[in-house]
């Protein structure tokens, strides 16, 4: 599904955020992306993400290389990566309902069309009756969730998750997983970067641990149970 | 559709929109262009004081330059009122015969260039003089008549101008029987100078004015674009389009052209109807009848037409500048 060949990263100024990293995310799987603060996870993502080009290697999705994708098809590829980030990125003026919709409207939708999928994405994570509401008035864990809504509205066959569970606690982070889990068992690729190591212990998945840039572990040395 | 799945059944809008025929799609289009215009005019209605202030920048803007070519177009039609009038006199030798000179005037009469030719005879010419001058008695003294026979040739409308009709002047004075002409052009081409330069001032006084209603609409949509800079951001990383984010920006600049060319309208009218009062003042002084001609229905179209498009491609400036250099970092 996602494939990173002798990656590497240089960002203007000289500050080198991966080294030559390979790693292979199967079609289907699951897995955490670890290391400290600045080991370059972001990074990685955001390469899969094209936010970034990488200064040497390839990266692939489904075996299509990124690097021959030209800045107006950005947005395409795009449309088949559900992003879920620390700081969810909502659109405060904008209701739960338009928010989850916004995906399904780039795409060409009508709002009609589009009610149905986006209730079944917000019964999903639990918030069909906060529909109406602003994201201001729902909790950490609940605009984290409707960030999960908008991410999988468009069925993406991948998600990416930048620190989801970032400022939430043990059993909020644990009902997000849950989530993400019920996501994966429908066949849909997640990969999850987080420095939460307590809530990776309590995991069995694969999980890959960056260090300085380099791929220290890509979580397949260690057999799982 | 997808670009990296094949047969990612998750699209099913783009694999539903393949079996839409394409009238259907196109149809689909201007429902979606339609819904986002009126969005954008929803969004304008939100900040209501400060999108009339950027509209009515842009229509004060235009109304100078249309009142000024509101007085253009006056004049011109003075003007030329004056202009289709001009004739050449022509003054003979007086060594002619009849018969030559009834030559000549058939030949002019047949000559293309000419509209219309008349005879004064010397004798005519005379009485003429002593009757309007006021000379009566002082030309009796005269033992004969000094003055030469004239034909006055109105030179066709092709050839009225000052130029046109200065060479049609210069052909007429090389035939034999006629001694030299007359067209007093002088003070015609002086007043085409004129009018001129008025004219040429005007349209740089009015580009510059349309210039600065692009960069006030350019740099306000600018603003706007920069206050929206989080959302382009999300947009972008759910994956719009620079088009689809572009769109609303661009239908603002348009709402600003449509209620700035309406402003531009109603000021002109009233700018118009101020001066046409002193306007009928002065040319009550020279016992003219004149009446001060506003904008037509067309030049309305055409107004409206710059302000629209003003609005359109300020904000396209703007739009191509910033939305593509917001990117997700």
């Amino acid at each position: 599904m996602i494939k990173f060949d002798n990656v590497s990263k240089t960002y203007a100024g000289g500050h080198q955020a991966l080294r030559q990293v390979n790693m292979h995310l199967q079609p289907g799987e699951m897995a955490f992306l670890t290391g400290h603060s600045g080991a370059g996870k972001s990074t990685m993502l955001k390469l899969i993400s094209l936010m970034e080009r990488p200064t040497a290697g390839h990266v692939f999705i489904n075996g299509h290389d990124l690097n021959r994708i030209k800045p107006g098809q950005v947005p395409y590829v795009r449309r088949d990566i559900g992003m879920i980030f620390q700081d969810h990125r909502l659109l405060m003026d904008k209701t739960v309902f338009d928010n989850v919709a916004l995906p399904l409207l780039i795409e060409g939708y009508s709002i009609q069309e589009a009610r149905k999928r986006v209730q079944a994405a917000l019964d999903k994570v639990g918030l069909l009756s906060k529909e109406r509401h602003y994201p201001v008035m729902l909790s950490g864990g609940e605009q984290q969730r409707v960030g999960i809504a908008r991410a999988v509205v468009t069925k993406p066959p991948l998600l990416l998750a930048d620190e989801p569970t970032g400022n939430l606690d043990p059993k909020l982070s644990m009902d997000i997983i849950r989530l993400f889990e019920e996501f994966n068992a429908v066949g849909v690729s997640v990969l999850i970067a987080t420095h939460d190591l307590g809530l990776i212990a309590r995991l069995r998945y694969r999980t890959l641990t960056l260090k300085e840039g380099t791929m220290v572990d890509d979580g397949l040395q260690e057999p799982v149970v | 559709m997808s670009l990296l799945f094949r047969n990612r059944p998750s699209s099913a809008s783009g694999a539903k929109k393949n079996n839409l025929s394409l009238t259907k799609r196109f149809v689909m289009f201007f429902v979606h262009n339609a819904q986002q215009a009126v969005a954008s005019l929803g969004e304008l209605t939100r900040n209501p004081i400060a999108s009339l202030m950027t509209m009515a920048v842009l229509g004060l803007s235009l109304t100078l330059p249309a009142t000024l070519y509101i007085l253009v177009k006056n004049t011109d039609a003075v003007a030329n009122e004056f202009q289709q009038a001009s004739e050449i006199t022509l003054f003979l030798r007086k060594d002619l015969s009849d018969t030559q000179i009834q030559t000549l005037l058939e030949r002019l009469k047949l000559d293309s260039q000419l509209d219309a030719v008349r005879y004064i005879s010397p004798e005519q010419g005379l009485a003429d003089f002593k009757q309007r001058a006021g000379f009566g008695e002082a030309l009796d003294y005269l033992t004969s008549n000094p003055l030469p026979p004239v034909v006055i040739a109105t030179p066709g409308e092709l050839f009225s101008d000052p130029t046109q009709a200065q060479r049609l002047l210069q052909n007429l004075e090389k035939q034999r029987e006629i001694e030299f002409g007359k067209l007093d052009v002088q003070w015609l081409t002086r007043l085409q100078a004129m009018q001129r330069l008025v004219s040429d001032v005007f349209v740089g006084l009015a580009l510059l004015l349309c210039l600065s209603a692009l960069l006030i609409v350019g740099n306000t949509i600018r603003l706007n674009i920069l206050s929206k800079r989080e959302e382009i951001v999300i947009m972008k990383l759910v994956g719009a389009t620079n088009a689809y984010i572009q769109r609303p920006f661009l239908y603002t600049g348009i709402w600003y052209g449509v209620v700035g060319g309406i402003i531009a309208w109603l000021a002109t009218f009233l700018l118009v109807w101020w001066l046409s009062s002193s306007v009928i003042a002065i040319t009550e002084l020279y016992d003219g009848q004149f009446r001060l001609a506003g904008l037509s229905f067309n030049e309305m179209l055409v107004l409206w037409g710059i302000a629209i498009g003003l609005g359109l491609l300020g904000s396209y400036i703007a739009v191509r500048r910033h939305v593509l250099s917001i990117e997700p970092r």
